[in-house]
């Protein structure tokens, strides 16, 4: 059976609305790459105007000096929200989007690698968002900040469930972007057209992959501190509160270990985008491809490491603060590397100034300056002077509207023909363009002086200094130009979505395979692709007699990792921050004795009788596997139960090891320790427990016959495996940590 | 004694040291002569002496904690790097060693190095007793070397491809990053010898008052530096396999 006909097979049996009774429903139930790309797009829309119009509202507030247009209390939810919407509903959905759409074109494949992972990943978005404004009928929405400060965001000063409410919508996105993360890199690993190597990947595509990893190593550090702080506020547990031996400057450091890293999450897939636009619109191929590539790594690794920088100010001690300034000046070499990359691709190009290169110069020129006050705040002297100012404001508004928000509306220009199959209008285009940077720059330029004349952040009103009050003044008009910028946006996607001028398969004459293909791309993507022998197949294709030159070797033959295994392996590389952020909480508590139970107090002998089962089972979960590549059916239901039992044993013993705990008064909120450990061991607990589900349902499929014997599932029960290990060594892990360690004390 | 006087006075004539890199020196120069790259070479012993015999080795032995991870990192990371860098393309190990060379071996090695050392105990011992501290340099250098044949050793094929090297290279750097934090933020002693040193230079007044290196900040610094420079050392690295991934042969047009 060839392609073609499967392929109309399939369009008959799946596609054909009359075939399909829940056609209606297809929007909801697609695992569509395309889709769901638009389904992020929208949501990040729909949640753009929602944080927008709170900044309205906030602006509005400060317009003018002591105005009492909102309560206190008012102005905390709505900076909260803000910040909380803008950051993780509106901006990483509509880059996600994005990515989820262009990223599998760009490389020529078919969908991500895990197409219902997609789907999950997307609805986790709505439901975090809706959660999160769900607050407000619940009592009141979250007001302490996007960066949720402890003790102020515990339960003694924040006792509404607002609190709760954001702690649970930020987990729920975070795992949607987790699962996001993990499909990006099996994608990219394992669903790459033929000649597509690694090393003839667009820049877009590379980027997002190299951002991947931080995602997947940041997200999860976030959970684990939401996680610590809804164990403080739902079981009364004492991480984040000083009374009684927590600390909440722990809040910060992990809060930021996460925090910083997601500022490069953001701008990673802005950079990506720069670099597919300029090149572009500069009719050259990108100047330094290699340089653009490395220094993302570059900045990735940086990133994880440099996150006591925003803490400077908490005092941290001298030490601390200078390795830690010095570090981040660092990340100005590789981000500046790529400011002259792409401004030397510019130089000596043909330069077309249409919208999305308009977006790319603006953004070019309000990064810089994002980057110079960036700069000035990795100096600790002059950070201890501004950062509880306007000025960082004004910097960080520059990193996420000026540049993050910019390449986005670049990008929606740039990619809006190959989604819809129409132009957006250019000079309705033009019109969104000039109001957005007059709006942008009149709002924020001004909040820099504001903010070295001594203007305080996060207050709700002001008294009436010198200039104070029309500067303020000011940069609220300036919202206004946004808005109406924004307004225009909206109403020149409509127009143009109905009647803008056909776009046709390559309407900006651009190289990378996303162009490849009709406008919109059928559900299959690619009917063919052209042979890709480098980074820019079109141009090869439009100009046979001087193509570019080959990128490396052509591997056409080689077969592509496993996805299962590529995904499961990032999925534990994540599940290693997680974990690794509570046992270093737990170290940390350890180390800072407090009266009560210790974990002396823990029976070491019984403990060990059932690690002894937990580890057994990685031993029977292994020789099933082999039995099932001999094809010893039996045998491997026999050792594949004996897997279950075993893991299931150690769960019975963990849960009378809690009885016992409880029966002698010792509960999550007793000290520190108890919250350490009950929080630690109860979600390795809860992975011993979901590994035992997956590893019963492969017994029921085995049962069935349908493990191994031509379904294709058996690379998914190696995946499993690799889970089941990895629980185990998280096992190794905290059984030294909590039960040997106190040994040696 | 000032800093001055110190640093002109502090120098230490270690004969064995000495006589190690000569013998060496001469090895490395009998053996390759100028087929390998000398350069790298030299700066490596240099390294190696300056380690032991300059102001800073004073300052290991019992004084500073911050001085120990300087050397730490130094015998690790940058003495093994610079000589596997030095040797020739033609140099393969002998059959007895060639179980050094798996991936797994070499990172535990490297990471191993790390944290074995610093457990209180053994980091006491090794600041104490001289023959605990040879025995710690030479598993240093030979950790480290085992480490970075990974990604240095002198033939192409057999070092990690880029993309494994990066991984490789990642979560080691995670791995000793780890350890930093926990000895920044340790309220503990890690090495409590340096808590208490016997002052045999007259050095202490100056270290604690001019210099300003409470026991404390010694500390702090000595996770820092295992936490943040150190990192950079293995970033540099990352980077180097990138430019070495795309460095290699761009095909020209074959079919034109």
């Amino acid at each position: 059976m060839n392609g073609t006909t499967t392929m109309a097979m399939f369009r008959d049996a799946v596609l054909d609305p009359a075939k399909r009774a829940h056609y209606r429903l297809a929007w909801l139930s697609t695992v569509d790459h395309k889709r769901i790309a638009v389904l992020y797009l929208v949501t990040a829309l729909v949640f753009f105007v929602i944080a927008g119009v709170e900044a309205l509202f906030m602006r509005l507030q400060l317009a003018v000096p002591n105005n009492h247009l909102l309560h206190p209390d008012t102005f905390n939810a709505l900076f909260t929200m803000h910040g909380t919407t803008m950051l993780f509903f509106v901006a990483m959905p509509a880059l996600f989007g994005l990515v989820n759409y262009f990223l599998p074109l760009q490389i020529g494949a078919r969908d991500m690698a895990f197409p219902r992972l997609n789907a999950f990943g997307f609805w986790c978005v709505p439901l975090g968002g809706i959660l999160l404004h769900f607050s407000m009928l619940a009592g009141g929405a979250p007001a302490v900040g996007w960066f949720a400060y402890t003790p102020l965001s515990e339960m003694p000063y924040s006792s509404l469930p607002g609190t709760d409410y954001w702690a649970i919508a930020l987990f729920v996105t975070g795992t949607g972007s987790i699962s996001f993360a993990i499909n990006t890199v099996a994608t990219v690993i394992s669903r790459r057209a033929p000649g597509m190597t690694m090393r003839r990947l667009p820049l877009f595509t590379w980027i997002n992959f190299v951002n991947a990893f931080i995602i997947l190593a940041a997200l999860p550090v976030l959970n684990a501190a939401l996680a610590m702080l809804l164990v403080d506020r739902q079981l009364a547990g004492r991480f984040f509160l000083p009374l009684g031996g927590g600390s909440p400057i722990l809040w910060q450091h992990i809060f930021w270990a996460f925090g910083h890293p997601e500022v490069y999450i953001l701008a990673l897939p802005a950079f990506g985008i720069i670099s597919e636009i300029i090149p572009v619109f500069s009719r050259k191929p990108i100047f330094g491809y290699e340089f653009v590539a490395a220094s993302s790594v570059a900045i990735a690794v940086l990133s994880m490491g440099v996150w006591a920088h925003h803490m400077f100010t908490v005092g941290m001690g001298r030490t601390l603060d200078v390795f830690f300034a010095i570090a981040s000046m660092l990340i100005s070499i590789p981000t500046g590397v790529k400011v002259l990359n792409w401004t030397a691709t510019m130089f000596g190009g043909r330069i077309h100034f249409k919208v999305p290169m308009l977006y790319a110069i603006a953004f070019l020129l309000q990064f810089l300056v994002a980057g110079l006050t960036g700069i000035s705040h990795a100096s600790v002297a002059l950070d201890w002077q501004t950062k509880n100012s306007y000025f960082l404001v004004a910097h960080f508004h520059f990193v996420a509207v000026g540049a993050i928000v910019f390449a986005i509306l670049g990008a929606i220009q740039y990619w809006f023909p190959k989604m819809s199959g129409r132009m957006l209008s250019e000079s309705l285009g033009r019109w969104t363009f000039w109001l957005m940077v007059i709006g942008f720059n009149m709002t924020f330029i001004i909040q820099h002086f504001l903010g070295l004349l001594g203007m305080p952040r996060r207050v709700y009103t002001y008294p009436d200094l010198p200039h104070w009050g029309w500067m303020n003044m000011l940069s609220t008009i300036g919202v206004f130009f946004m808005s109406a910028a924004s307004l225009i946006l909206v109403w020149n996607i409509l127009v143009s979505f109905f009647g803008g001028k056909a776009a046709g398969e390559n309407p900006w004459k651009a190289w990378t395979l996303e162009w490849a293909t009709s406008s919109p791309p059928p559900h299959e993507n690619f009917i063919a692709l052209p042979p890709i022998r480098s980074r820019r197949p079109l141009w090869d294709l439009a100009n046979p007699d001087r193509p570019d030159p080959v990128v490396g070797e052509n591997s056409d033959a080689v077969t592509l990792p496993d996805h299962n295994k590529v995904g499961i392996l990032s999925f534990i590389f994540s599940e290693v921050g997680f974990f690794g952020v509570l046992i270093l909480a737990y170290l940390y508590f350890y180390a800072h004795p407090q009266p009560g139970p210790s974990g002396k107090d823990l029976e070491l002998s019984r403990t060990l009788v059932f690690s002894i089962c937990l580890f057994a089972s990685s031993f029977t979960f292994w020789r099933a596997e082999i039995a099932l590549h001999l094809r010893r059916h039996r045998l491997m239901l026999a050792w594949l139960g004996l897997t279950v039992i075993l893991g299931a044993v150690f769960l019975v013993g963990q849960v009378t090891e809690y009885w016992k705990l409880f029966q002698s008064g010792v509960e999550v909120g007793t000290n520190v320790f108890a919250t350490g450990f009950f929080t630690l061991t109860g979600f390795h607990g809860l992975h011993v427990f979901i590994g035992l589900v997956v590893l019963s349902i492969f017994l029921w499929l085995a049962w069935r016959r349908e493990v191994g014997a031509g379904y294709g599932t058996s690379s998914a029960f190696a995946a499993a495996g690799y889970y089941w290990h990895f629980v185990d060594v998280v096992w190794v892990f905290v059984l030294l940590t909590v039960y040997i360690l106190p040994l040696f004390r | 004694m000032t800093t001055y006087q110190f640093l002109t006075t502090a120098w230490t004539w270690n004969s064995i040291v000495v006589a190690l890199s000569a013998v060496a020196s001469i090895g490395y120069f009998i053996s390759f002569g100028q087929r390998g790259r000398p350069l790298y070479f030299v700066v490596a012993v240099v390294l190696f002496l300056l380690s032991f015999t300059s102001p800073v080795s004073a300052l290991v032995n019992g004084y500073l904690f911050s001085a120990h991870m300087a050397q730490h990192i130094v015998l690790v990371l940058i003495v093994p790097a610079l000589f596997l860098l030095s040797l020739p393309r033609s140099f393969s190990l002998g059959p007895p060693l060639t179980y050094l060379t798996h991936p797994l071996i070499g990172w535990v090695a490297g990471v191993g190095a790390m944290w074995l050392w610093h457990a209180p105990t053994l980091c006491n011992a090794a600041a104490t007793s001289s023959v605990v501290s040879a025995l710690q340099s030479a598993s240093l250098l030979f950790m480290g070397s085992v480490f970075w044949w990974q990604v240095l050793a002198p033939r192409e094929e057999q070092r990690l491809s880029p993309p494994a090297g990066i991984a490789y290279l990642f979560t080691a750097c995670t791995a000793c990053s780890v350890l930093g934090i926990i000895i920044t933020f340790a309220p503990v002693s890690i090495c409590p010898v340096y808590q208490h040193p016997v002052d045999r230079l007259g050095m202490l007044e100056t270290i604690r008052g001019n210099w300003g290196l409470t026991i404390d900040r010694d500390q702090q610094i000595g996770g820092l530096l295992m936490w943040v420079p150190m990192c950079a050392i293995y970033l540099a690295a990352i980077l180097a396999q990138l430019a070495r991934w795309h460095s290699s042969p761009q095909l020209e047009q074959s079919n034109a």
